[in-house]
């Protein structure tokens, strides 16, 4: 591992959560064509970021709703 | 206000989700008020699912979001209309969570300071075992939903909540550090560790099935 794997690895997290500035996007792009293991490490972590997206969420059950528009109803008595 | 009471009974039967309270009811142009009340209720679900993540559990998670609406409420007028209420509702329920919740729940902390260092030279290892890696690669399909699920409630909170509000809510850092009221360095941190904690614990769910690849995790270093 080199000193431009050191440095994509550091930003990687950065780079899948589109958090870096174009420039550095594009360098990191270029080297990870050009390293499989980094772009294995990429490939995994956009995979498993992916993953944490998908998982299906819970709804709010409906005496949640009740309680919650109780305190709307009250907000509205006080205006 | 000339919204009803019964109006909301409407709303609340038709199953209609957490979406605005009588918007359409009437053909005025809505209040400060009531946008602020329409858009807040819109976000209930989400409040409700980043609860049941940070508390683990329903009972806790559905007073939690109680409690994040009872404060948004009581303190609306300090909110600017045209920001970002979803963030500023998302900071109030993490607050109440680390102040209430957390110390309810008495779970064992782990510090921040922890271990800074290790995953650096893991990702090194797991950088120069190119094999193994794509073998991790291919190991994760056979992890579920639940798996994931199960492996984030086992992140030290910190960790946990930065990862989803980045992952799932797809929050900017900027916002997931005026959320947590932590520096972006803070917070990039904690996504770091975070994701790397939840790779290890991913790997162990694939070992633990069997799967091919995911067996000889350690063996590089």
């Amino acid at each position: 591992m080199d000193k431009h794997c050191e440095e994509a690895l550091d930003r990687l997290f950065e780079y899948i959560d589109g958090e870096l500035p174009d420039a550095d996007v594009k360098e990191l792009a270029e080297h990870l064509k050009k390293c499989p293991p980094c772009e294995t490490e990429h490939r995994i972590a956009e995979r498993i970021k992916q993953m944490v997206s998908r998982c299906p969420r819970e709804t709010a059950p409906e005496r949640l709703r009740e309680r919650i528009f109780a305190i709307v109803a009250e907000a509205r008595g006080s205006e | 206000m000339c919204l009803t009471l019964t109006r909301i009974r409407e709303t609340d039967d038709a199953e209609v989700g957490a979406g605005p309270l009588g918007s359409g009811a009437m053909n005025e142009t809505p209040t400060a008020a009531e946008e602020f009340e329409s858009e807040a209720l819109s976000y209930m679900n989400h409040l409700y699912a980043a609860a049941m993540r940070l508390t683990r559990n329903p009972a806790d998670a559905e007073d939690l979001v109680q409690e994040t609406y009872a404060k948004a409420f009581a303190a609306r007028d300090r909110f600017e209309m045209g920001t970002n209420l979803k963030a500023w509702l998302y900071r109030i329920q993490t607050n109440a969570f680390i102040n209430t919740y957390r110390k309810r729940q008495r779970e064992p902390r782990r510090s921040d300071a922890d271990a800074v260092e290790d995953w650096q030279l893991a990702r090194a290892a797991s950088h120069d075992s190119g094999g193994l890696a794509s073998a991790e690669e291919r190991a994760l399909d056979a992890i579920g939903d639940m798996d994931i699920r199960d492996a984030l409630a086992q992140l030290p909170d910190e960790f946990r909540l930065a990862v989803y509000l980045s992952d799932v809510e797809g929050f900017a850092y900027k916002e997931i550090a005026e959320i947590m009221e932590s520096p972006v360095g803070t917070v990039m941190s904690r996504l770091h560790r975070g994701r790397k904690m939840l790779r290890e614990l991913l790997r162990e769910y694939a070992r633990d099935m069997g799967v091919p690849g995911a067996v000889e995790e350690g063996s590089h270093g």
